[in-house]
């Protein structure tokens, strides 16, 4: 007797010791696979944050800028700098032949004019004079340079020559290749060049977006999960409405992005690829996720406040009001990060609403074409050339920033009502 | 007694149990007062020795009873009729020691007289403490039986008790009257007669607690009462 | 006098039926206390008093409830000015989780009672003497409420349900979360508060329903079973039922 109770308990012990391990090594396995994505991400992307650089002699000749000595600022403006970029590259090596000299204008990206231009504008003195200018660096040398590139790989397979590579070894060896910060990454739109290609489109899109479906999702939300929890009888039809509002929120996000489709643009003639249509949109998906959350913490305010509060003689608007509405108000809101945080991840209903189109030009407005950053990374990914590759991972990480620092918002905001509310 | 039980089984206990002293005190006293009785009677020792060696017994019931019912106090917190309970077991108590310490008296008497007494007082003497112990047997019954009526019955009789002291008190004056030597024993049987109405007066008192026992009010109204007594200034 | 006069009040819950035919008279500025085992319709026939069975959708009053010769059930009744003048303590002490101040203050603001400062100053500090709280938080009134001990807390929300000076207050179990000091503090502060208010108590605890009241009601499966000054309820009830719960006999 004795020893089977003995027995019983080792073996309620082991159980124990068991379940506990397969829930550590739940955990391990979720932590291992964060680590390695983050890894990952972090590994190929953190170099699109360098960008390279080559340092080039101008001479800024009036004559073959084909303006006189003493230029006005339009005559800059309007001055032809296409001669004395392309004289720069082919200075580069003398002995080079014309095929040559079009490679070694390919080492920089298409912007080496306006860098050369924008140089001048800043100091009009260099005129007649010869200066080391900063270009960018085509993406294909900037990946050479962050050691990104196969070199070995035999010569019709690279789109980098071996000419180009000799040059650019020869420009490493003498220190005019220099890697800096990528401004340009966070203040460019997209370009179909990687080295001229930034997020700042589809970072501007995404706030509007998201600024937008906050704008029309929060309230309505907030106001029918009210309604519904604080006001409506519960009938037959408050359950139906219920249901659907949970099947709502499974409603694939495509399904959604059709709805923007037919409705917003098709019958209303939103204009297409805009925040405006995309917030739209993102804010009917994210709707039943801030209703859900504002109803479940509604239902979490202890009844004995209202019934405090109705005792007082508070009509019910004012016990809602005063006091279950500002009580449930950090589980609403956080429901609501959560709502926009998805928003903000979405792709599908964007790409169908057009906001997938190569927009370069940053939107000053909702009303203006933009991408957003999934759909960016989506672009991006989708690109043959090898500098886009770490432009994904960076995305990712700003994107992931952005979730982090929306996140960390919620949880300010939560302290602070919790704080005045307990 | 309700009949449904308590929930709590020994709150119910303690109840009981109170309750069986009260029943075995009282029976204690109904003894001691019968042999008293027999003992001034029949001018028998051996029942006197025995009462006054019991009393000590009945003294002991009285202080356990006391105690009881300040712990049921105390530790329950006994409500309506079981308050009652309670409370009418600590006053009974109270009288039926004091029945126990009358017979005790009488029997110490008893042993201190010294001459045969005439027929005619020992008749009268025997038909009082007959009818008192017929009170003392009722009121134990009625409380065993929660009968209000029978404690009314005594309540009513003991106007009887008094006139029947009356008469045994001419007795005993009688006597003292016939000699000089009478003079003592004549006294005893004085104080012994006065015990026995007294004895019949804490009967009633018990009878009194008893009805407020059952129907939770008081009885109302002055006790009947017989002529009054002539020997003693008492009442 | 007659503060309250029921009148065969029946109460649903949907088709359960939870109060049978209770006529039931309640004494001005005396302690009324109801007894009787849980789920025996005592709170449900208290919620009534003030209408708070309204917030239950399938709950269905029937049968008249006289306030000052009013009945709160007509149609013409204002729930919310009915509940102004009649004030609810609950079981659990509920404190807005808002400052001392505006807890008190919340009723006579809603209502309109102080037309500056100084007279919600007033209202707040008086509500809060009356209910013997004051000494403890004055240094503290823009403190979170929820900050204070239970008994304190109760003690709050009887500051609260008297600023704004109801005729009527009921207390729904109001110490059963409370320790016996605490307890006996409320007690106390009852026994002041009938001077000036009707009390109507429902309460699990016999003794506490002795100590506090001078009327008691014994409720017992939606019937109200006996009625009567506190006293004879607990030294001689007329019912067997009542005798034998307040004994301890019951099931």
């Amino acid at each position: 007797m004795n020893k089977n109770k003995e027995q019983l308990l080792n073996k309620r012990y082991r159980a124990e010791r068991r379940f506990r391990l397969y829930g550590q090594s739940a955990i391990f396995m979720a932590l291992l696979f964060l680590t390695i994505f983050i890894f990952k991400i972090f590994s190929t992307g953190y170099t699109a944050f360098q960008k390279t650089w080559l340092i080039v002699p101008v001479n800024f000749d009036a004559e073959m800028m084909m303006i006189d000595q003493n230029p006005s600022k339009e005559d800059l403006q309007d001055a032809d700098y296409y001669d004395i970029a392309l004289k720069s590259m082919a200075d580069l090596d003398q002995n080079a032949n014309d095929d040559q000299k079009n490679q070694l204008k390919r080492m920089v990206s298409y912007f080496f004019e306006k860098e050369i231009k924008n140089e001048i504008l800043n100091d009009p003195s260099l005129i007649g004079k010869t200066k080391e200018v900063y270009l960018t660096a085509s993406d294909d040398l900037d990946q050479v340079f962050k050691g990104n590139y196969p070199r070995d790989l035999p010569e019709d397979q690279r789109r980098v020559s071996d000419y180009q590579l000799k040059i650019f070894d020869q420009l490493v060896a003498k220190g005019k290749v220099e890697s800096k910060f990528n401004i340009s990454f966070f203040t460019y739109a997209d370009s179909r060049e990687a080295e001229l290609a930034g997020i700042a489109s589809s970072f501007m899109g995404s706030i509007f977006s998201i600024l937008v479906c906050l704008m029309i999702a929060f309230p309505v939300a907030v106001l029918a999960a009210i309604y519904l929890e604080e006001f409506a009888p519960k009938n037959r039809f408050t359950d139906f409405i219920e249901v659907n509002i949970n099947n709502l929120a499974a409603v694939p996000s495509i399904v959604f992005g059709l709805l923007g489709l037919g409705v917003l643009l098709a019958i209303f003639h939103l204009p297409r690829s805009t925040p405006l249509v995309g917030g739209i949109t993102l804010s009917l998906m994210t709707l039943p996720t801030i209703i859900i959350a504002a109803r479940a913490s509604l239902k979490a305010v202890p009844p004995s406040i209202r019934e405090a509060a109705l005792a007082m003689g508070a009509s019910r608007m004012q016990t809602t009001m005063h006091h279950t509405v500002p009580l449930s108000m950090p589980g609403t809101l956080s429901g609501t990060i959560i709502g926009l945080a998805q928003a903000l991840g979405e792709t599908a209903p964007l790409i169908l609403i057009g906001m997938v189109a190569f927009v370069n030009t940053i939107p000053g407005s909702p009303m203006d074409p933009a991408a957003s950053l999934p759909v960016q990374i989506y672009i991006w990914a989708e690109s043959a050339e090898r500098g886009f590759v770490e432009k994904v991972s960076a995305c990712i990480m700003v994107l992931l920033g952005f979730l982090i620092i929306m996140n960390l918002f919620a949880q300010i905001i939560r302290h602070k009502f919790e704080k005045k509310w307990s | 007694m309700a009949e449904t039980q308590h929930t709590v089984k020994s709150y119910e206990e303690e109840l009981k149990n109170l309750n069986s002293n009260i029943v075995k005190m009282g029976s204690a006293c109904e003894e001691a007062l019968g042999k008293a009785i027999v003992a001034i009677t029949t001018r028998n020792a051996d029942h006197a020795e025995e009462v006054i060696k019991d009393d000590e017994k009945i003294d002991k019931f009285e202080s356990l009873i006391e105690q009881q019912v300040v712990n049921l106090i105390a530790l329950r917190q006994p409500m309506a009729i079981d308050l009652r309970e309670t409370v009418t077991a600590l006053k009974m108590s109270s009288d039926l020691e004091r029945i126990g310490d009358l017979a005790k008296n009488i029997s110490k008497r008893s042993l201190l007289l010294n001459e045969t007494l005439p027929k005619k007082l020992v008749d009268c003497l025997i038909r009082l403490s007959s009818s008192v112990q017929k009170q003392l047997k009722t009121t134990l019954d009625s409380y065993l039986e929660r009968s209000a009526s029978m404690a009314i019955d005594v309540w009513e009789g003991d106007e009887k008790i008094d006139d029947l002291t009356n008469e045994c008190m001419q007795e005993v004056v009688k006597y003292l009257k016939e000699t000089e030597k009478n003079l003592s024993d004549g006294t005893h049987l004085l104080f012994v007669t006065k015990n026995i109405e007294r004895i019949g007066d804490h009967t009633t008192n018990v009878a009194e607690q008893i009805y407020f026992l059952v129907k939770g009010e008081y009885l109302e109204g002055d006790r009947p009462k017989g002529s009054e007594p002539i020997v003693t200034g008492e009442k | 006098m007659i503060k309250i006069k029921a009148k065969d009040v029946d109460v649903f819950y949907g088709k359960k039926q939870a109060l049978y035919n209770i006529s039931l008279d309640i004494e001005e500025n005396q302690v009324t206390a109801l007894i009787g085992p849980s789920g025996c319709g005592k709170s449900t026939f208290l919620r009534c008093l003030n209408r708070m069975n309204d917030v239950i959708d399938i709950c269905n009053v029937k049968g008249e409830i006289l306030i000052n010769d009013f009945n709160i059930n007509d149609k013409s009744c204002d729930v919310v000015r009915l509940r102004e003048k009649i004030g609810m303590v609950f079981q659990k002490p509920n404190p807005f989780p808002k400052t001392l101040y505006e807890n008190v203050s919340y009723g006579p603001t809603i209502h309109g009672m102080a037309q500056s400062k100084q007279e919600m100053d007033e209202i707040v500090e008086t509500s809060l003497k009356k209910a013997a709280l004051w000494e403890e938080v004055k240094d503290r009134l823009h403190e979170p409420g929820t900050g204070l001990s239970g008994g304190q807390q109760q003690r709050l929300c009887i500051a609260r349900a008297i600023s704004v000076r109801p005729e009527v207050i009921l207390m729904d179990e109001p110490c059963s979360a409370l320790d016996p000091i605490a307890t006996a503090q409320i007690e106390e502060l009852i026994d002041e508060l009938k001077k000036e208010h009707t009390i109507i108590i429902v309460t699990h605890s016999m003794a506490q329903a002795a100590r506090v009241s001078q009327n008691t009601g014994f409720f017992h499966l939606g019937h109200l079973i006996e009625h009567g000054p506190t006293d004879k309820i607990f030294k001689n009830p007329d019912n067997t039922k009542t005798q034998d719960y307040i004994t301890g006999r019951f099931g």
